[in-house]
């Protein structure tokens, strides 16, 4: 029989008798246990009967079990113990709870905080009017696009990585916004309610706190992205017009220089996006001899380039429209500064060229068909 | 002290379900109980799906449906009810489909349907691999819309009732310690199954311990037909976990050491897709005759290469990922090494159709209850529906009674005060026994002795051994952990004391139907007795702990019982 023994350093911590947690190392027999769960098993009924932590489905469903295992969130049911220890090549496993949550004792911490989040935002299903008499009708493609939000099992093991949560404890936390994305995206979803759940991402969850570190993606054991899903809700954010606030302003900032320069502007961010005066700054570089662009000088041949950007967004579905209100100030703006006629006339431009536009579109499909 | 009109305990479908017709009313006072947060029950493990008779890719009624259920339960089944539940079935998939549940769809955009064992059409409704677990999360989430008020991370101990009339139960709050009263004028038990009493050999949660079900007995009421556990044909081999029916319905092959699918000597039509009890029966012969796999030979294969990686990924994601972890076998390259595991417990709190029991107030549904709607079987995705069905009639029901009553005057500090000694008697105690060692001897004795095959003898051994459990339980184990908060040892304690009881009553009344009918396969008596033994069975435990065992009729409609072939 295989004696080989692994150490686990386990965080421990009865605030009915601890002034503070500490650590024990217990020695488990790697042969002992499939598992993680298991060699917790193993210590709780061989060494240490005090134990606390949390399990039940012992299959990777149940979500109880998330701790974080030499410093990644992990679920301990999920994690093959053999390979944990040729991993840790000799040292000590150290098992200890989430982070984030408060801790009730040993590995089990407080879950409500984060269940609460879920209330909070209101992610769940009002049936759109009419309700049908049977089922409504959801093509499968549909199902497809929220199949791997529906996986997630609340273990919040991304909660307890998440970069956005050390930074503000406001931060709704990563599954919550993928359960957002998730009602968002079902056609049977009420489009209030839909809108009333992205506002509150924003206003209660504070989505634009998210640093897109995809730790989130990297934890998760159920194959959830609530990284790319949160990117999805701020681009719908901006899709329902919700113009006022600073993350939206920053991606109309990044749509609408674009589109009118073929560059962002750096120097107006600031004042776009927070309404800060950026004369300051630009006085500031003047006077260490910086050269100072107050607005980009756009690229040769940018109407053609536009042409592109618009075919682009017409093809993919625009998370964002251009605010052709603010490219015309942008254009007025070039116009002042470079004295050159590069784009007065861009709404009429586009006009023209819709046209165009929709005839070469149509001929397309029309070959692809076969059709005249 | 805690006080509600409806008390459901358990949030798992059944108990979630109930909560949200229950507090429909916004007059009632509503609490959920429940000793693991919402979204952990083990609803959340059911992989393969529902059924119901929508008849979205056959011509399907609830009336087949209600027939292929009857014979599927070798006619224990109590009719009316389980035309309740078929006729009220298409209905209950669109509520839950109007409130979110993402079933798998059609190309027409309409819910998806397979077939499954013992179905006549394919009627089961599926979101992939993984229908429990949405289906539970979308309940859960229409819980906080609906404002249900939660009491997570409690432990039912006892149901107090007064012999006419329910009053409340008591309940040790796991979080921070302590005994509570919690008043009510109707308590639900949606507590889930007990087949843990099989303890390594079973697909269930840790945790599906029949604690509202040992509460019953406890209380002095009965239960129903326990000698029924369905057996799944296919858990893991090492640790019980389920490969879902769905594997099969996709087309998975069972094989045994002679590449066979021996299937077709046992049921040439249905093959596979033969009703789980014949299908484990089967495995279970295949393995004893000496032509299971492996170099001990206690093991049969589940081959699902022929389908395909693309296939297997995309409609059978938690299978693979099973395999994978749990037995170490990527079943895109290899078979999966499988054997019967203890999955569902047919039998449960006797309640009538409604789900009351015989004391005003108290009320059962889900897996906890024995209604009875599978008898001696349950048919695959019939148990999802069940408890959908029934945690909504309960609810209904509960909800009218408490309308017309007043809650009785107590204060509940007595039973408290019995918890709390009873609580420290067992950290008291002198610990001679070790807990894991006791459970794991329970599992063995229940497996080898009151398993898929069944005798007399060794069944009297079997109860005569769990008898002899209890008493060292009594005497040695002890809870050696003193501590109040999120004292682990204690619930499972508990919760084995509670599995003890039910095993008890599971071998007595296992001996006491000398016939085979369904899940209860005895070697001795291998034909199914209608004359004597069409009845559902009855125990209850006496004031001296004794148990008393009875027969009570069986409630036909339309199907008289025929033989039951596939
Ligand atoms: C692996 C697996 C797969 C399955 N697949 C299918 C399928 O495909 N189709 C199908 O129809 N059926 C399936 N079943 C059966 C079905 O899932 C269950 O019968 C059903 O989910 C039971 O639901 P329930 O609400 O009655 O109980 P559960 O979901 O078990 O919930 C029990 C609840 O009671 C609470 N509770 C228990 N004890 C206490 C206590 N002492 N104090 C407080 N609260 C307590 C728990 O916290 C939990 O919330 C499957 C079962 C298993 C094991
Ligand atoms: S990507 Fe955003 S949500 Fe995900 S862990 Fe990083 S900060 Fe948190
Ligand atoms: S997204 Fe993944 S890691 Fe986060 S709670 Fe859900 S399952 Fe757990
Ligand atoms: S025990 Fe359920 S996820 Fe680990």
């Amino acid at each position: 029989m295989n004696q080989e023994k692994a150490v686990l350093k386990i965080y421990r911590y009865n605030p009915e008798v601890d002034k503070e947690p500490y650590y024990r190392e217990y020695e488990v027999p790697v042969d002992k246990a499939q598992t993680l769960l298991d060699a917790l098993f193993y210590i709780q009924e061989n060494l240490d009967p005090s134990l606390s932590f949390r399990f039940f489905c012992r299959s990777a469903v149940c979500g109880s079990c998330a701790m974080k295992v030499n410093g990644i969130s992990r679920l301990a049911c999920k994690t093959p113990f053999k390979n944990l220890v040729e991993n840790s090549q000799g040292r000590p496993i150290v098992v200890e709870p989430i982070n984030f949550l408060p801790v009730i004792k040993d590995l089990v911490v407080d879950h409500d905080p984060a269940f609460n989040s879920l209330k909070e935002l209101g992610t769940w299903l009002e049936p759109k009017k009419p309700i049908p008499e049977k089922e409504y009708r959801v093509p499968p493609e549909e199902v497809k696009q929220y199949e791997h939000p529906t996986n997630c099992i609340l273990c919040f093991a991304c909660y307890g990585s998440c970069e956005a949560v050390m930074d503000d404890p406001k931060y709704a936390g990563p599954y919550a916004f993928s359960r957002v994305y998730r009602y968002v995206l079902d056609s049977r979803n009420d489009e209030e309610h839909k809108k009333e759940m992205v506002k509150k991402a924003m206003e209660v969850g504070d989505i634009w706190s998210c640093v897109q570190c995809q730790k989130c993606i990297y934890v998760c054991p159920k194959g959830v992205r609530p990284a790319e899903d949160i990117q999805n809700v701020r681009g719908i954010a901006a899709e329902y017009g919700f113009k006022d606030y600073p993350g939206v302003k920053k991606l109309q900032h990044f749509v609408d220089w674009i589109y009118a320069t073929g560059q962002i502007n750096r120097l107006a961010l600031p004042e776009e996006v927070y309404g800060v005066d950026p004369t300051p700054l630009i006085n500031k570089f003047r006077e260490r001899g910086a050269e100072v662009w107050e607005v980009p000088k756009p690229l040769p041949g940018l109407l053609e380039f536009r042409d592109l950007i618009l075919e682009v967004m017409k093809e993919k579905k625009p998370h964002l429209d251009i605010d052709f209100h603010h490219v015309r100030k942008i254009d007025k703006r070039v116009e002042e500064v470079f004295k050159a006629d590069v784009c007065t006339k861009v709404t009429q431009h586009f006009e023209e060229k819709k046209e165009s536009f929709f005839q070469r579109f149509w001929k397309k499909l029309g070959e692809f068909f076969g059709t005249s | 002290m805690l006080e509600y009109d409806i008390l459901i305990v358990g949030a798992g479908g059944a108990g979630l379900y109930a909560a949200l017709w229950a507090s429909q009313n916004p007059n009632l006072k509503v609490g959920v109980m429940t000793k693991v947060y919402p979204t952990r029950s083990h609803t959340g493990a059911a992989e393969g799906g529902i059924n119901a008779a929508l008849g979205n890719v056959a011509p399907d009624n609830p009336e087949k449906h209600a027939f292929d259920t009857v014979k599927g339960s070798d006619y224990l089944a109590d009719q009316d009810a389980v035309e309740i539940m078929t006729q009220l079935g298409p209905q209950i998939i669109y509520d839950i489909e109007h409130r979110g549940v993402p079933f798998s769809r059609l190309e027409d955009g309409r819910i998806a349907q397979r077939p499954f064992g013992g179905a006549s059409f394919p009627r089961t409704c599926y979101a992939a691999d993984r229908t429990g677990l949405v289906i539970l999360h979308t309940l859960f989430d229409q819980a906080l819309k609906q404002g249900v008020e939660f009491l997570n991370e409690w432990f039912l101990l006892n149901i107090i009732h007064n012999g006419e009339r329910v009053l409340g139960v008591t309940a040790w709050d796991i979080r921070n310690g302590g005994v509570h009263f919690i008043k009510a004028k109707a308590v639900i038990l949606a507590t889930g199954g007990h087949a843990r009493m099989y303890w390594n050999r079973t697909s269930n949660a840790l945790g599906n311990t029949g604690d509202g079900t040992a509460a019953v007995l406890r209380a002095g009421l009965p239960l129903k037909d326990m000698e029924f556990v369905q057996f799944h044909p296919t858990g893991l081999r090492k640790t019980g976990i389920l490969i879902t029916e769905g594997a099969r319905g996709e087309g998975g092959y069972l094989i045994n050491k002679d590449g066979e699918r021996f299937m077709k000597k046992y049921a040439p039509e249905k093959m596979e897709l033969a009703p789980r009890d014949i299908v484990a029966r089967s495995i279970e012969r295949e393995i004893l005759e000496g032509r299971g796999c492996g170099p001990e030979g206690d093991y049969i294969c589940l081959d699902l290469r022929h389908l395909g990686e693309k296939k297997l990924m995309e409609r059978l994601p938690q299978t693979v990922e099973h395999a994978r972890v749990y037995e170490g076998v990527d079943p895109v390259k290899e078979p999966i090494p499988i054997r019967p595991t203890a999955h569902y417990s047919m039998g449960g709190i006797d309640t009538d159709k409604y789900g009351q029991t015989e004391i005003k107030g108290l009320y059962a549904a889900g897996e906890a209850a024995c209604i009875s709607v599978h008898g001696a079987n349950r048919l695959g995705g019939n148990s999802l529906l069940d408890i959908l069905v029934f945690g909504k009639i309960a609810a209904e029901h509960a909800a009218e009674y408490v309308a017309g009553v007043e809650h009785l005057p107590t204060e509940g500090s007595e039973y408290v005060k019995k918890e709390e000694e009873f609580i420290k008697s067992l950290m008291n105690k002198e610990a001679n026994e070790n807990l894991s060692k006791l459970r794991k001897e329970m599992g063995d004795i229940m497996a080898s002795k009151v398993g898929i095959f069944r005798e007399e003898k060794p069944m009297v051994e079997a109860l005569n051994k769990i008898r002899e459990l209890k008493e060292r339980a009594q005497k040695g184990l002890a809870v050696v952990d003193t501590s109040k908060k999120f004292n682990v040892n204690l619930i499972q304690t508990l919760e084995f004391l509670n599995l003890l009881d039910l095993a008890e009553v599971t071998a007595l009344c296992a001996i006491e139907r000398k016939e085979s009918r369904g899940a209860h396969y005895r070697l001795d008596y291998p034909q199914r007795d209608d004359e004597n033994f069409l009845k559902h069975s009855i125990v209850r435990k006496n004031e001296d702990g004794s148990l008393s065992h009875g027969w009570k009729e069986v409630v036909i409609t339309k199907w008289q019982p025929q033989e039951r072939k596939y």
